[in-house]
């Protein structure tokens, strides 16, 4: 009805300039379309207001903070080992990577080493996280497009990995298996077991999610030259991981700030050329591949050893020495009651989640609490780029371009 | 061991130098290495040491490598010399140091989870520091926990033997109450004689011991100290001020802890004249009061004869119905208020205002009227002055300190630790002059003991031996020497012989006494509930003053007059004007310019002079119809005043009793209508100790059930009486005390005022004095040959402590009279024997238990017990000065029943 | 580019190639058993280290572990646990949790309270379902937590020995009676484990 309204008084000659008589022009207005914060495309409770001119992206502006939870300041009430948890609900489909990423950032404060298993523990699970992470972009992103069988084929190998998660940690989601100066429990030789059937089973796999998308007429109508980045405005973007690759920028925290046990592990880096959704689809799927080489080499290379550092202040004690010996026991006390006494410091640590780069800036004044803790949240930094990357394409190709980000609500709001 | 602080102000220590982690350092000479040390800035672990007392050198934590020694030295104990190499960090030190845990942790019991300490426990902090892993010996001790004190509790399994509890006791509190004992192959802390502890449970050795060894019986197992919230706030018993720290967990208090730790042990000695940071029995355990059953959560409104619970606005609408009709009826004057010090500022600054521009009455008064009026309203008088001219640190450094008339360590126990420190540190000659045996006067260098009722006397006899043996300070009294002619012939005619037979003091104790007084740089006196709350009080107070202005004394730094406050704010409720004599900030309420200044910032008219009452004043005017409402804030005069005094009386024939608090008291029973207040927990403000000194009350709980601090109340029902009281909370009254009072709140800082006696001296005086000294009558032949004292006792205060059953658990009301052994045996009693006690006023029935602190010839039963009703024997006397009603002694004779 | 590469293109492109080449796939999958279960009939078989809803555990003999040291309310990063702790009035000198509160509706089964316990108290079991109309009931008091831990007893051990919380049942059994370990009586001889 609102529609019938204006258009009725478009055509109305300026009633303040009745004496002008110029032809009454078309008077043209954009269209302000909410989108989200309950549309089941924006992947979770994002809201983005629309402009459009017809059915043309003219602008369009992503409102934020439906999820806000304020994990930041929650992070300053507890003390540092108390947030691991909390870093579970960021990216809530891919929580080892967050724990992975924080507990990096807390190491790298201590200046902590740890053990050599625990670091090809940490790249095997990150990888296995990162192979769940892309399965679930890629089922969603299809699923947005409208290709649903992928959805199921990929949910359905997702399902043996949580499985396995479960097995490995007790939750399928909520993981907190990392711990500052370690892992919390070793893989037993069932989860190696199955993990190495899994890589076998997938790989097959891996083809058959892109037989269906590969030369998909409809797919690559839905993807190629859509959401065209170049590669300067990428970077000025700030944009990282598979999104800042599809322009081809060589750029991968991997390979460039080697951690863990990735520097032992030969892998290549896909690049994309065009800097378009498919050419990010394609480097998804490619990663993959690279993860199962990844987590091969690893369960190859790795050695029987500790899986926790062995540093009295700041790492727990073995429990069965807890319970007969009074210095682990205060160990146990204080590090549960206060936390271990971090030095005052300053220290960024960034790791390349499978969305990007996920980095935590934590500030310590000493004491067992961050004074201060920044999450630099890949999805969030590249909500910064949907506007300009946007611009000029169908209203349809929005879900598309919320998708190619592989943006995750929870890790976006924090 | 010779290492006494260098603080002592006759005392110039010499300067030496010496090198600490290659820095060149000077210090004291004679100190402590760790001292010298600490004061650097650099923190050296140590668990057995505290700066409030020398060094014991237990731990073995604090070593140092001096250059020219092959081992590592213990720095606490070794004292700081000229040309010292020090080096304070290094792996070899850390080594040891960690060895040194190591060797207390091996004995340790695995009882973190259960330890109260778990968490505050410098055992785990060093541990945990250290690094300490695996070690190689682990042996248990296995030491039954000593249960037998009802306060603390020793678990000897867990104690590091660093001797803190003990060092504490008996440096500082000078109590000495534990000791060392080799028991089961260990070294253990046990109570004196290892009989259950009895001593004044002042907890500083639970507040500094380091682990879980001594834990306090009333929150043991309740808590763990990660879990509370602390409040730093200032302690409601006595006029000390002490701050505390509340820990609440939920709405609950669990403990009380003083700025006295273990955890706080670097400090500077000098600064314990300010206070060493410790607590007392009431302020460390009497805390159960604050989230008690009893505590009232409704207002409750008499109804057929029966007190019952109504909301709050029904009540308030009756109460403004009740007064408004009463004030129409009756006048302004048919209304009344009493009000306790134990209210903050703000509230007793809103009660008076309350009361002059809300109710147009000037019939107030607070319970500063039981005893400290007659100091201040003296104090005012002869130096203009209306408060103590010393504080806390002024009392420490003194060189002679006369008490008299006061039993320091049951009413003011940390203003006793600050005479025991000038005792122990400076060297102070400490005169103690009282009808009882104190606690103080078993330290004091001249204690004497006096006959019951003779403070004044012995005044006389001091003021008289200044004179005769030439102690006066002739460049002093040269100034006023028509003052000094009149005091002279005054004291012409007192004996000393005469006051000796009278007093039970002798000829040369006066002398003695008087001497010390008069030839120490810095002599204070210090007077108490036995000048002030007894009859003449005004009198000898200006008695007192004489004797410090002949002497030179008054208005020298360092000296005065003081005395002590029983309630926390008996200061503040003077300054804030709640009697009818004074405006706040001391201003005389019939001065002219005063009211037009306080009437033009309150903007309301202000009752005329004419017909102020003051608390007897306001109790006669009750019996006798002329006052129709009460209202009673936080006092209990029924359960005070000896039934001679004929409140019940009074009190019935009221038209509208209102009594708002935190407890049903007695008075409160028969009120019409009562409101539920808060406690001191449960608001922000302000108290202002018995040194001036201005301290903060902080909130340390949400209020419980329905109850509203006092404050709240009054400002609600000043709206309600139609005025506009725009106070959103403790804050703004401030706001509005701080305009009419600029300088009052220089928070924790003691305004230095200069008392001048000279308008005192130049105008009056002479006429004055010579009423002063006349001699009192010698009391032939006794009929009642006991004296009977009420006062107060160590663990209590008023009757507020008797609501904190940890307290009771400590002292109960035992019932008994409190007698000297010689007069029982003389009498041929038993502990636990009915005896009749007879008075003038009537008699009664009760047992009888020996009591080492009472002199021969008197008896003793404490003043905030009411069962059996001994202070119904006595007898009131009212000054006529000051109106203080003094009630606390009498003659009385014991018969065996 | 031959003619006949550009004429497959052609047919494929005219014929949907790629489509029937994805449904080749799909159809085979018709031929699969499915991969669902149907949930309230048939159960996933739970792992041993599933982090499921908290119980408290007691010594074999039936006596309590807990000791009420609220490290497990210092360790909970969503402060849904309230322990009361008092003095055990049957046992004089024992500490024990007088009151003992879950909040499950917070709890975000991290597990850290399991692994902050020193007497091993607490452990994790498998169940999961406690849905309920009544939010309150979410409210897990001691007495309902010492249910849960006494009927699935055996999940708790396995929780326990799969996350290195406790090697065996064994290990470690005697010695947790003594908190504190200070004796009443002198004449009371030392546990066992430490004479």
């Amino acid at each position: 009805m609102a529609f019938e309204d204006q258009r009725t008084t478009v055509y109305k000659v300026n009633p303040e300039h009745p004496e002008s008589e110029t032809l009454p022009t078309l008077r043209t207005e954009e269209l302000l379309l909410n989108m989200g914060p309950q549309h089941p495309s924006t992947h979770g409770v994002l809201k983005v207001i629309l402009e459009l001119e017809g059915e043309r992206l003219v602008k369009s502006t992503p409102v934020m903070g439906y999820l806000h939870r304020g994990v930041e300041k929650l992070a300053e009430d507890g003390t540092y080992h108390q947030f691991i948890p909390h870093t579970d609900r960021l990216d809530y489909v891919c929580a080892m990577y967050n724990n992975f990423a924080y507990c990096r950032a807390v190491e790298k404060l201590l200046n902590l080493q740890v053990p050599e298993r625990a670091e090809y523990l940490r790249t095997i699970v990150a990888e296995v996280q990162r192979i769940i992470g892309h399965q679930f972009w890629l089922s969603a992103q299809a699923l947005d497009i409208g290709a649903m069988t992928v959805f199921f084929y990929c949910f359905r190998d997702r399902e043996i990995l949580l499985d396995w998660f479960d097995e490995l940690c007790g939750a399928r989601l909520t993981t907190s298996w990392y711990r500052i100066g370690g892992v919390e429990r070793d893989l037993t030789p069932s989860l190696i077991d199955k993990l190495k059937q899994f890589l076998d089973y997938f790989l097959p796999k891996i083809d058959e999610y892109q037989v269906f998308l590969e030369k998909n007429r409809i797919w690559l109508g839905r993807t190629k030259g859509v959401a065209v980045i170049s590669a300067e405005d990428a970077v000025s973007f700030g944009l990282s991981g598979p999104v800042l690759r599809g322009s081809g920028v060589d750029y991968d925290l991997r390979k460039y700030e080697p951690y863990s046990a990735y520097p032992k592990c030969e892998f290549s880096v896909p690049v994309g050329k065009n800097g378009d959704t498919y050419d990010r689809y394609w480097i998804r799927v490619m990663e993959l591949y690279e993860s199962v080489k990844i987590i091969r080499q690893c369960l190859e290379q790795m050695q029987e050893g500790p899986v926790m550092a062995d540093v009295p202040s700041v790492t727990l004690p073995p429990k069965e020495r807890v319970f007969t010996n009074l210095e682990a026991m205060i160990q146990q006390f204080k590090l549960f009651s206060q936390g271990f006494d971090a030095p005052p410091g300053e220290v960024y640590c960034g790791t390349e989640a499978h969305k990007g780069e996920l980095g935590f800036y934590i500030v310590s004044t000493g004491g067992g609490k961050p004074y201060r803790l920044k999450i630099r949240a890949p999805s969030f930094i590249h909500m910064g780029a949907f506007d300009h990357m946007a611009r000029g394409y169908m209203i349809s190709d929005a879900c598309t371009i919320f998708g190619t980000y592989d943006i995750v609500m929870g890790e976006c709001d924090r | 061991m010779g290492l006494k602080p260098a603080t002592n102000p006759d005392v110039e220590a010499v300067r030496i130098e010496l090198s600490i982690d290659g820095k060149s350092v000077t210090a004291q000479d004679g100190v402590s290495l760790y001292d010298v040390i600490s004061m650097t800035g650099k923190i050296i672990p140590a668990m057995c040491y505290h700066y409030t007392f020398d060094p014991f050198g237990s731990c073995g934590m604090c070593l140092v490598m001096q250059e020219g020694k092959k081992a590592p030295v213990r720095s606490c104990t070794a004292k700081a010399a000229a040309g010292m190499v020090i080096r304070t960090e290094g792996e070899d030190l850390f080594l040891a140091r960690k060895k040194a845990v190591e060797k207390h942790l091996s004995v340790h019991p695995l009882d973190c989870p259960v330890c109260d300490a778990d968490g505050h426990c410098e055992l785990q902090d060093m541990a945990f520091q250290h690094g300490v892993t695996n070690l190689a010996s682990a042996k248990q001790k296995f030491i039954p926990e000593d249960t037998r004190s009802p306060v603390l509790d020793f678990n000897m399994n867990r104690c590091i033997a660093c001797a803190e509890c003990i060092n504490v006791c008996k440096d500082v509190l000078m109590i000495d109450a534990l000791q060392f004992m080799k028991k089961g192959g260990f070294n253990q802390v046990v109570p004196k004689g290892d009989l259950a502890l009895d001593c004044e449970f002042c907890g500083d050795c639970l507040a500094v011991c380091p682990v879980g060894a001594i834990t306090n019986k009333f929150s043991k197992y309740l808590y763990k100290p990660w879990q509370m919230k602390t409040t730093t706030t200032t302690c409601n018993y006595c006029g000390d001020g002490c701050q505390l720290h509340l820990e609440t967990k939920d709405e609950e208090v669990v403990r009380v802890t003083s700025p006295l730790s273990w955890k706080n042990k670097w400090g500077d000695r000098s600064e314990t004249a300010k206070g060493h940071g410790g607590l007392c029995v009431r302020g460390r355990f009497g805390f159960e009061n604050l989230d008690s059953k009893s505590r009232l959560t409704q207002p409750l409104v008499r109804e057929g004869g029966q007190l019952v619970q109504k909301p709050w606005l029904d009540t308030m609408d009756l109460l403004v119905g009740r007064f408004t009709e009463i004030k129409r009826q009756y006048g302004a004057d048919a209304i009344a208020g009493l009000v306790t010090a134990r209210c903050t500022n703000e509230e007793l600054y809103l009660f008076q205002k309350l009361m002059r521009t809300v109710f147009g009455t000037n019939q107030l008064d607070s319970s500063a009227r039981y005893g400290h009026m007659n100091f201040v309203l003296a104090s005012k008088h002869a130096v203009g002055l209306g408060r103590t001219p010393n504080d806390w640190e002024d009392l420490t450094k003194a060189k002679a300190i006369i008490l008299i008339g006061s039993n320091i360590t049951e009413t003011n126990p940390l203003t006793a630790v600050r005479i025991k420190e000038a005792l122990r540190v400076y060297k102070a000659q400490v005169v103690t002059l009282d009808s009882a045996i104190t606690n103080i006067a078993k330290l004091a260098s001249h204690p004497f003991l006096i006959k019951p009722g003779t403070e004044g006397a012995v005044i006389d006899g001091l003021v008289k031996a200044a004179i005769d043996q030439d102690f006066v300070d002739e460049e002093t009294v040269g100034k006023h020497p028509h003052a000094f002619e009149a005091l002279r012939s005054a004291v012409a005619d007192v004996s000393l012989e005469r006051l000796a037979v009278q007093t039970g003091l002798s000829v040369e104790a006066f002398c003695e006494i008087a001497a010390i007084f008069a030839e120490s740089t810095r002599s204070i006196i210090l007077c108490a509930e036995g000048i002030v709350r007894r009859t003449n009080g005004y009198q000898n107070v200006l008695k007192l003053m004489d004797l410090a202005w002949i002497t030179g004394k008054l208005g020298r730094t360092g000296c005065g007059v003081n005395t002590v406050t029983e309630e926390p704010n008996e200061q503040g409720a003077v300054d804030m004007g709640v009697a009818p004599e004074f405006f706040p900030g001391q201003a005389r309420f019939d001065d002219p310019a005063a009211r037009d200044r306080f009437a033009r910032a309150w903007e309301a008219p202000l009752p005329p002079t004419a017909s102020s009452a003051h608390l007897v004043e306001i109790l006669k005017r009750c019996k006798s119809g002329q006052i129709k409402a009460l209202y009673v804030l936080g006092e209990n005069p029924l359960a005070t005043l000896p039934a001679s005094m004929e409140v019940r009386a009074g009190l019935e024939r009221l038209e509208l009793l209102v009594v708002q608090d935190p407890f049903l008291t007695d008075t409160a029973k028969m009120a019409h209508c009562v409101l539920p207040a808060c406690t001191y927990a449960e608001k922000d403000g302000t108290f202002t100790n018995l040194e001036g000194r201005v301290l903060r009350v902080r909130q340390a709980m949400d209020p419980l059930g329905e109850s509203l601090p006092d404050w709240h109340i009054m400002t609600a029902l000043a709206n309600a009486m139609g005025c506009r009281w725009e106070y959103q909370s403790p804050n703004d009254i401030q706001a509005e005390i701080m305009k009419l009072l600029p300088g009052y709140y220089n928070l924790s800082q003691p305004r230095t005022v200069t008392p001048v006696p000279d308008q005192y001296l130049s105008t009056g005086y002479e006429t004055e004095v010579k009423a002063r000294y006349r001699p009192t009558p010698l009391s032939g032949e006794l009929t009642r040959p006991f004296a009977l004292l009420m006062g107060q006792v160590l663990m209590h205060s008023g009757k507020l402590s008797t609501q904190a059953s940890g307290l009771i658990t400590i002292a109960p009301n035992t019932g008994k009279l409190r007698m000297n052994i010689q007069d029982m045996e003389r009498l041929g009693l038993q502990d636990g024997v009915k005896v009749r006690l007879i008075s003038d006023r009537g008699s009664l029935q009760l047992g009888v238990q020996p009591d080492q602190s009472i002199a021969p010839g008197t008896c003793f039963f404490p003043e905030h017990f009411n069962e059996p009703p001994v202070k119904d024997l006595m007898t009131v006397s009212v000054d006529a000065t000051t109106g203080v009603p003094s009630f606390k002694q009498i003659w009385v004779s014991i018969e065996q029943v | 580019m031959s003619v006949v590469a550009l004429t497959k293109k052609i047919l494929q492109a005219a014929l949907f190639y790629e489509i029937w080449d994805a449904m080749k796939v799909t159809f085979r999958h018709m031929l699969h058993r499915p991969m669902t279960f149907q949930y309230p009939r048939e159960q996933r078989t739970i792992p041993d280290a599933h982090r499921g809803a908290l119980g408290l555990l007691r010594y074999d003999d039936g006596h309590e572990r807990c000791v009420g040291c609220d490290l497990c309310e210092a360790a909970c990063p969503s402060h849904c646990i309230k322990v009361i702790s008092a003095e055990d009035t049957t046992r004089p000198l024992q500490r024990y949790a007088s009151e003992f509160y879950i909040d499950i509706t917070k709890c975000v089964f991290c597990g850290y309270c399991v692994e902050a316990c020193p007497v091993n108290a607490l452990a994790m079991t498998k169940m999961y379902e406690y849905s309920t109309h009544d939010k309150r009931s979410l409210l897990f008091d001691k007495k309902r937590l010492y249910d849960i831990g006494e009927r699935h007893l055996d999940d708790g051990k396995k929780y326990l020995y799969a996350h290195n919380q406790e090697k065996n049942v064994e290990q470690s059994r005697e010695y947790r009676y003594y908190f504190p370990q200070s004796v009443q009586k002198s004449t009371q001889p030392p546990p066992k484990h430490l004479s």
